[in-house]
Formats: structure tokens, sequence, C-alpha cells
């Protein structure tokens, strides 16, 4: 596992150690470990039923752990709960309110158990994330998108310094995912820290800094997006006009490590440290050889996903 | 929790309950609508044909229309109630609500008073309706007195009250209006009727909610006025325990 976050409690939003979460004989959690820096946006990817959305509430106080410590802003859960929520704002699984009450009252509702201060924050969560106009009418006539954006409206009531988005792309169209992506940002760039779970893994690897995967039930891995992605090596993809001649050429270069033909008709070429594009290109083009397509072969998190979690299996 | 907050809490929950506009209407007809229709029906029935329908108001037709309120009003009670108690849950509110660090017995407690702002408003118009046309309308007949409508107003305001705190206690445990709804007008127009027929059961029928209730209706006493009231108060408290116990312990 890679351990390159803060070990220090100070500098942990989020310190998870040991977590084991049991409904009956069902382990969902087991010995979870996990430490989510401050001032970051942090990927918290699994496949579906891996345990994110248990560990989340569990976190928040709404499942009672089984074994385990956690703290939250540096508060001991579940001793200090009240002190640590005080500053949490929280969408789990999907944004949900009374259909029959506007925006503005719904935020009026979740605010009055949050104190004065959150009641005198409406106004402005609401313009934050472009709700203003819409704010009196009931949120039953609210698409899929406003609704997300009234649920991180409401975690803003409490001026988070932890914001925890439980899949805040579901159900956004192409420009709501742009949207939601900046928003997300512009948190980080204000000093917030974001939990972002997930699996939209583009998304995940577009928004976070760092990102710890989940899979039945256990921490498989957590640390900076590069570092969970893993080193890459220097290789590129080539598509051309005369893949056999490419091939011959391109094995016979000594900056050439290996040359391999995908089903796809392009062919992966590693490359020896230090060796370029430009070079392997200049070489191809000077025999005659059409290039159409040339670019860097980076591990994506994807792959990266798969070859961690269970679903290698079943893919 | 400071003043200020347990206000705001409280006037959340009306809110909730205020901005549900069928509930709000039907627990308007069925508590001022229903007192509106009897007497407008027992004054056309005197003026069409006074030597055989006496006058609309009067002392009979108070007790009458005081036991159709606590009927109906009952009602209107329960679905209200229902709503407070399973409103949060029904929604998928709760989460955020408990997600927020305050006690849940807090956010339970809170749903009663909040009803109440709703609830007795209603109850108290029906019953300021009734009273002012039982004897504005009394005719030669004699009028309630303040203590006789004293006595069917705690009545009427117990029997309401009561439901509305049965209501919002199993509606936390159940977490759902409507099976609510159902199950307590169930036991109220079916379950405890029948119970308090069955003669075998002796005393224990004094338990029964609707036996304490009945036996505070002035002039009718098959048991003392204390101990209609414990048993009152036990129902109460028994489904507020149960409401509370639910919500501080339910998976949210």
């Amino acid at each position: 596992m890679n351990t390159s976050t803060p070990s220090r409690s100070d500098d942990l939003v989020v310190d998870i150690r040991g977590v084991t979460k049991r409904f009956g004989a069902r382990t969902v959690l087991q010995d979870v470990d996990l430490r989510v820096p401050r001032g970051c946006a942090f990927g918290f990817l699994g496949p579906n039923g891996a345990g994110k959305t248990t560990l989340i509430r569990v976190l928040l106080g709404l499942v009672p752990a089984s074994a385990g410590e956690m703290r939250l802003l540096g508060h001991p859960l579940p001793a200090e709960r009240a002190a640590a929520l005080a500053r949490v704002g929280a969408i789990v699984e999907e944004p949900r309110f009374h259909p029959h009450l506007t925006g503005r009252e719904n935020l009026v509702v979740a605010a009055a158990p949050r104190g004065a201060e959150a009641e005198g924050r409406i106004d402005a969560a609401l313009a934050r994330v472009g709700l203003a106009d819409r704010a009196r009418d009931r949120v039953g006539g609210y698409s899929m998108g406003m609704r997300q954006r009234l649920g991180i409206a409401r975690c803003l009531l409490v001026d988070p310094e932890l914001l925890i988005l439980d899949e805040p792309m579901n159900g956004l169209d192409p420009a709501g995912i742009l949207e939601m992506r900046g928003l997300i940002r512009s948190f980080v760039d204000e000093g917030r820290t974001v939990l972002l779970s997930s699996h939209l893994l583009d998304e995940v690897e577009r928004t976070c800094d760092g990102v710890a995967i989940i899979d039945l039930g256990r921490i498989v891995t957590q640390g900076t997006l590069a570092e969970t992605i893993g080193p890459q090596d220097n290789a590129l993809l080539i598509g051309c006009d005369d893949l056999a001649l490419a091939t011959a050429l391109l094995g016979s270069l000594p900056t050439v490590t290996a040359v391999a033909q995908s089903s796809d008709g392009t062919l992966r070429v590693s490359l020896t440290s230090g060796a370029s594009a430009a070079g392997v290109n200049r070489a191809l083009v000077e025999r005659g050889i059409a290039v159409h397509r040339l670019e860097a072969s980076r591990l994506s998190l994807e792959e990266r996903f798969l070859e961690l979690t269970s679903r290698l299996g079943a893919a | 929790m400071t003043a200020n907050m347990a206000r705001s809490m409280i006037s959340a929950e009306f809110l909730k309950l205020r901005r549900r506009r069928g509930i709000f209407w039907w627990s308007l007809v069925l508590t001022s609508g229903t007192m509106v229709a009897a007497f407008t029906t027992l004054v056309i029935l005197h003026l069409n044909d006074p030597g055989h329908y006496g006058p609309a108001g009067g002392v009979k037709n108070f007790t009458g229309s005081m036991e159709a309120l606590i009927g109906l009003g009952g009602v209107a009670s329960i679905m209200i109630g229902a709503s407070a108690g399973a409103g949060d849950l029904g929604a998928g509110v709760f989460r955020d609500m408990a997600s927020s660090g305050r006690s849940r017995i807090t956010l339970f407690l809170v749903r009663v008073p909040g009803a109440l702002l709703l609830q007795l408003p209603l109850i108290l118009g029906a019953f300021v309706l009734a009273t002012v046309a039982s004897i504005v309308l009394a005719g030669s007949d004699p009028v309630p007195s303040a203590t006789l409508i004293a006595q069917y107003g705690g009545w009427v305001l117990a029997g309401t009250v009561l439901e509305l705190i049965l209501a919002i206690g199993l509606a936390s445990v159940l977490g759902t209006r409507a099976t609510t709804i159902g199950v307590l007008l169930a036991w109220e127009l079916i379950g405890a009727r029948l119970l308090q027929h069955f003669s075998f059961l002796g005393d224990v029928r004094k338990a029964l909610n609707s036996t304490a209730i009945d036996s505070l209706k002035p002039d009718l006493l098959p048991m003392s006025v204390a101990a209609a009231i414990a048993v009152v108060v036990c129902w109460a408290i028994v489904a507020l325990a149960a409401g509370a116990f639910r919500t501080r312990t339910i998976d949210a």
C-alpha cells in the first residue's frame, strides 16, 4: 500500500484505523485504514457494493462501527461527534429533500439543527450553486442536476472544512459534470477538503489529488494519484499505413526495446529511458511510412482500478 | 442546544407540516368544516320545520358537536402526527438531519411541538366555532355553561392531543405515514371499541386509551378522573418513548 499521505493527525481531516462494520453475520468493512489529507480533493473509489457508502455512513455516525478508531477533523468519534460534524457537509448516496417544500425552505429545514449561522448562509449558498433564481420553486419539480446542486448548497450551510460527496456526478449532463468539477476544485482552492466517492474513474482522475480504492470492504491502495496509478513506462501508441514495415524498422532501432501489435491495428512501442517520440516519428517518416497516430501510452486510473479490484476477474 | 435553536427546529417542523397542502386542507375540513356543515344543516332544518326540529344551538347540540369534534379532530390529529413522525424518514431527509450532529432524541422531540402548532389552532378554531354557534343559535333552549364548555374543551383537547402523540410515536417507529394512519384508525374505530365490549377483560379495559378518554367526558365517569388521566399520560409516554428509541437507534 502507498503510504505517502501525511501521518500526523493534524494534517488529516479523516483518520480511520482498523474500522470494521458487520451487519449480522455479514462483514461489510474489514479492518479499514483511511487517511485523507487536509486541503485536497480525495477520490474514494470502489466497485458497487465494495463498502464506499457504508464507510461514509460509519464516518458520519449514521450507523455505528463494529470496531476500530476514527477521527474526523481531529475529533475522536463517536465521543466528539457533534463537534466534528459541525464543520462537515455531506451528501450520502443521493441528495434527498422534502419535495413539497421549495429549495429555500428545504435549506431552512436543514439549517435549523445547525444553528443561526447556518441559516444566515442560505442565500449565499443558493447563489454559489446557481439556484438563487429557482429557490422559490418546489423541489419536486427540480431536475437531478438541480438537486445535486441544492445538495451542495446544503453542505455549504456549515461553512465546511470537509465536504463528503457521494457520487455527485450522478445524473448530470456533460455541462453539469464540468460545472461540478469546477465547483469541487474551487472548494479545494478555498482550503476545504473534498472527499469524493465515485465510480466515474475518469472524473476522479481529472478532479482529485489523492485517491483510495476499496474492494470487498478493504482499502487496497491509497495515496496521491500518481502513486496510485504507478510508474509510467516510456511507451508510444503508433498508427501507420504499413504495420509490417514499421514493426521491422522499429525493431531495429536501438532506442526501442519492444514492439507489439494490438488488435485495433496500432503498435505499442516501448522505448528506452530518455528516448523521444520525435526520433521514432522521424525514422518512420524517413522510410516513407505515413504516421496517422502517435501518442504516449499512459497507464490510466481505470486500468489500475481494474487491476486492483475484484472487477478484474469479471472483466 | 440553545433556546433559539430549539425555536428554529420547531419552526422547521411546523413549516414541513404547514406546506403539506393535502394534510392542512383535509384537517380543516374535518374540524371547522364539519362544524360549519353541522350547524348549517341544523339551522336549515330548524327554519324549515321549527315544530319538529329545535334550535340549532343549545346544550344538546353543543355536546353533540363536541363528540363529532373529538372523533373527526382525532382523525385530523392522526394525519398530522403521522406526517410529523414519518416525514423525514419518508422523504429520505432523516439521514441529513442525523448527520448534522444534533442528538436524535432532540430531532424526535421537536416533532411534538411542531405538530401541535398546526393541530391546536385547527382544533381550537373548530371548538370556538361550535361553542359560539351553540350559544348564538340556542334560541329558547338553555345555553352551555362556562363550566360545561371548559369541561368539554379539556376533553376534546386531551383526546386529540393524545391521538397526535400516538401518531408521532408510531410513525417514528414504522417510518411510513400511510401505514401509521391505517393502523391507528383501525385501532380507534375497530380494535379498541371491540376490546371495550369484551366483558371478560374486566378492569383491563380501563387501560385502553379510548376508555380513558371516554371517562374524561363530562357526566360520564366509569373510572375516576385521576385514573383516566394516568392512563392517557401512560399511553402518551409509551408512544413518545417508542418513537424516541426508534429514532435514536435506526440506521440512517
